[in-house]
């Protein structure tokens, strides 16, 4: 379990590493990828495929060469044999085998021609050996052989030879009985002699070959990366020649046929043994394995075209890839990193119609998109602040005081000091709330008194023309609203509605709250405005009504919502501004 | 004794002007006062105002459209404008049209008392009129009367229309033109306009129509103005009277 949790934490490693990387080093990596794929294809491909078929044709072709080999061998053999069947046909031959030791000298010059006369036919021996029962011989021979006589008395020697009835035996050195004074190996042919009429054994003729038999069986069969060798059971080197390095290094076995490869990958060779049949002699040989023994040249020259052809298209890929998709993406990346340093700055490379040139479209609109937002924003703030600006000098407007102040005058000279006093007080109280703490937002009862105030106030300016009036939920006095949302729509009702009607009039301003919003309304009974005049009023470039407009633009700001107001007007009869107010957060009561 | 004429939508500030000022130590009383322009410009032919004292922010008509037209008739006149608003786009526009002073509220009895003094020295330098020049303008001939009421009930809801104006119009020195005009219809023109105006405003009485309406369409634009002159007309309140007609 832990391994496995371990192999799984690796790939997850891996593919992290793999995804961190830039695009170029990926698409570096997914070629060599490719690449190392190939190679091993093509070398699985060659050790489970061809190398194999390539064994199966070789070892065939090997096990032919050598059974050939060694029946070229074994007729050699059998020529030699009938050869040596007249020397044991001769009458002189018998005789001086079986006659007693007195009389051999008799026969000893005819035979010692005839098997003279044999040795000159016989182009590959060396030696005769003609052996009387006794241990007395006669030989002929070409070069210097010791003969060891003490292997006549050896029994198993003997045996061996009589085993084959009159048949032959082969053995190397003649079993060791034989010795050439430069040590060469020879080949000796061994068979016992028996007389016509009693079948008895009388003797045995021994002939030695030289290792000319040997290599002229294998001269036919020697070419390019293949090479034959006789050994005998031992491992000794019998043909001429180098001994083969390889084989000296691989023990012989008793198999009749054997094949053993040796070396690495490509310079794998094949080493293959055969037993030649009725000898103690071992067919070594050794073959390098080659492709081009297998597969045709010019098939070989297509698959390497083939695979330059595969390497050519995979950097045509790779040039391609860099160049219209890596090039261009590191390109864009570089160019859009001056955003993250705070520059919204658009892309302005050059790219191709596709879809990085969509890429960069998209970002450069979505670049214009963010500049547009934040310059809206900025601006948003800007006008939110100017009407704030706006609306807090329009109304500490000194001209509002100064008239004010002018009244009270007159009151004081013409009136009781009781209402004087009430002016003042009212002026005060009106301009502490007004300007208390500069914060944005106060209760709507605050909001409330200094509506009051200020309907009292007019009224000393211009008596009583109006009449104000509330009605108001009580559990919605201590809502926080925008602060300065009702005086300037109340003085909007007193100079746009009411004194222009000529008669006297009502304002009244309702609080109430449905489900999620808490409207204030006021109402006034003043000359009320059509439908085109309402619009007119909220249009954009109309400076006029920047008081209202104000209003809504700080409320909208505020609460972060368009719909925000509804006017409701009868030309002539009233006019009736109500302010929607989301009841947010901790607005609820 | 030179006249004075105060121009403000605040009654306060109207009667403090009043109190305040010691006219009689210059040779001036306030002879009339309006709350409106439109108010002023009905009235002014009545009282024949040596200096004016007007606000800039009114209604219907604001001061400096008020001095634009009373410069133009009334060249001689001595207009002082007395605002609130320490703007300098209104002052320049008051300098451009000849205006006499342009002074800031809340009043300060002392400096108004000091430009008062300025400009009844000033009214003091003028020549006295020539009284042989009324005698050459009779020699101006009869103006057709039935002319001037035809122009009159034509224009009736022209709020700017009074009586320089049509004597202007008509090329006839004003006062020559109103007493040729009270002889000849046995009423003065101030009260012909109004009558005409007055007969007009019953009629949309009748269908119903609101005070600020008829007031805009029989040329007093200002219904607080309007108001007076139907009451004093009919002897009813105009919200009254098409009350009293619908019940009938």
């Amino acid at each position: 379990m832990k391994g496995m949790w371990g192999m799984k934490k690796k790939w997850h490693d891996f593919k992290q590493w793999i995804s961190s990387r830039k695009l170029n080093q990926k698409v570096k990596y997914l070629f060599l990828i490719i690449i190392s794929l190939y190679v091993i294809v093509f070398l699985l491909m060659y050790a489970f495929v061809i190398r194999k078929n390539m064994f199966a044709y070789m070892m065939t072709s090997n096990l032919n060469t050598m059974v050939s080999i060694g029946s070229n061998l074994n007729g050699e053999l059998n020529n030699i044999s009938k050869t040596s069947q007249l020397i044991m046909g001769d009458s002189n031959v018998r005789n001086f085998l079986k006659c007693s030791v007195t009389e051999k000298e008799n026969y000893a010059p005819q035979v010692l021609m005839l098997i003279r006369n044999i040795m000159t036919n016989l182009q590959d021996a060396s030696s005769i050996y003609l052996i009387r029962d006794d241990g007395n011989y006669m030989d002929a021979s070409n070069s210097i052989t010791y003969f060891e006589p003490k292997y006549l008395k050896d029994t198993a020697w003997i045996a061996d030879i009589n085993e084959k009835r009159g048949g032959y035996i082969i053995k190397v050195n003649g079993g060791g009985a034989f010795e050439y004074y430069d040590g060469r190996p020879m080949i000796s042919m061994m068979r016992a002699v028996y007389d016509i009429d009693t079948q008895e054994r009388i003797g045995i003729l021994i002939i030695n070959l030289s290792q000319e038999i040997l290599n002229n069986t294998l001269q036919d069969v020697l070419d390019n990366g293949r090479s034959y060798a006789y050994y005998d059971e031992e491992g000794h080197l019998l043909s001429k020649g180098e001994a083969l390095k390889e084989i000296e290094e691989t023990p012989i076995t008793h198999e009749d046929y054997e094949q053993i490869s040796v070396g690495g990958m490509f310079k794998e060779k094949v080493i293959s043994y055969y037993h030649v049949p009725s000898t103690p002699l071992r067919i070594a040989g050794i073959e390098s394995i080659s492709l081009t023994k297998f597969i045709s040249k010019d098939i070989l020259g297509f698959v390497l075209i083939l695979i330059l052809l595969t390497f050519l298209s995979l950097s045509i890929l790779g040039i391609f890839i860099t160049h219209y998709i890596t090039t261009p993406i590191q390109r864009l990346v570089w160019s859009m990193s001056s955003v993250k340093s705070g520059w919204l700055r658009r892309a302005s490379l050059k790219t191709s119609n596709d879809e990085i040139g969509e890429l960069k479209d998209s970002y450069n609109k979505m670049l214009i998109e963010l500049n547009r937002l934040i310059d809206e924003l900025v601006e948003n703030e800007k006008q939110t602040h100017r009407a704030e600006i706006d609306i807090l000098q329009e109304q500490i407007k000194p001209h509002f005081l100064y008239n004010t102040l002018d009244t009270i005058a007159y009151l004081s000279l013409e009136k009781e000091k009781e209402e004087v006093y009430n002016a003042i007080e009212t002026l005060g109280s009106f301009y502490r709330k007004f300007l208390s703490k500069g914060s944005k937002q106060i209760t709507l009862e605050e909001e409330i008194a200094i509506v009051k105030d200020y309907c009292k106030l007019q009224k000393l300016r211009y008596g009583d023309i109006f009449e104000d009036m509330y009605d108001i939920d009580k559990a919605l006095l201590q809502i926080k609203v925008p602060k300065l949302i009702l005086q300037p729509l109340v003085e909007n009702s007193l100079y746009h509605g009411i004194r222009l009607k000529g008669e006297e009039g009502i304002v009244k301003i309702t609080a109430y709250r449905t489900e999620s919003h808490l409207h204030i309304v006021v109402y006034d009974s003043g000359i009320g405005m059509d439908t085109t005049k309402i619009e007119e009023l909220m249009n954009e470039n109309n400076s006029k009504s920047f008081g209202l407009k104000g209003i809504i633009k700080r409320i909208r700001y505020y609460y972060g919502v368009e719909d925000v107001y509804e006017i409701r007007s009868e030309e002539g009869v009233y006019n009736e501004i109500d302010l929607k107010l989301p009841l947010i957060g901790g607005n609820h009561v | 004794m030179y006249k004075v004429m105060i121009i403000d939508d605040e009654k306060s500030i109207r009667n403090l002007l009043k109190v305040v000022i010691k006219w009689e130590e210059y040779n001036s009383y306030v002879a009339g006062e309006a709350q409106s322009g439109i108010e002023a410009i009905n009235i002014i032919d009545d009282i024949q105002p040596d200096i004016v004292f007007v606000d800039i922010r009114m209604p219907f008509m604001d001061g400096i459209e008020f001095s634009k037209i009373a410069m133009k008739r009334y060249p001689k006149l001595k207009i002082i404008i007395l605002t609130a608003y320490n703007d300098f786009e209104y002052a320049r526009e008051c300098i451009g049209i000849g205006i006499s002073d342009y002074m800031l509220k809340p009043i300060v009895k002392a400096d108004i008392q000091e430009n008062l003094a300025t400009l009844v020295k000033e009214l003091d330098a003028r020549p006295i009129p020539d009284i042989k020049k009324d005698n050459v303008e009779e020699e101006q001939g009869n103006p057709h009367i039935m002319n001037i009421k035809n122009y009159i009930q034509e224009n009736y809801n022209n709020s700017q229309m009074n009586l320089t104006a049509i004597a202007q119009y008509f090329n006839f020195n004003p006062s020559y033109l109103s007493r040729m005009f009270k002889a000849e219809a046995g009423i003065s023109m101030i009260d012909y306009i109004t009558k005409i105006r007055m007969e007009k405003a019953i009629e949309c009485a009748k269908e119903g129509v609101l005070m600020y309406k008829t007031a805009k369409m029989v040329g007093i634009p200002d219904p607080n103005y309007f108001g007076k002159c139907f009451k004093k007309y009919t002897d009813y309140g105009y919200t009254d009277y098409v009350k009293n007609v619908r019940r009938e």
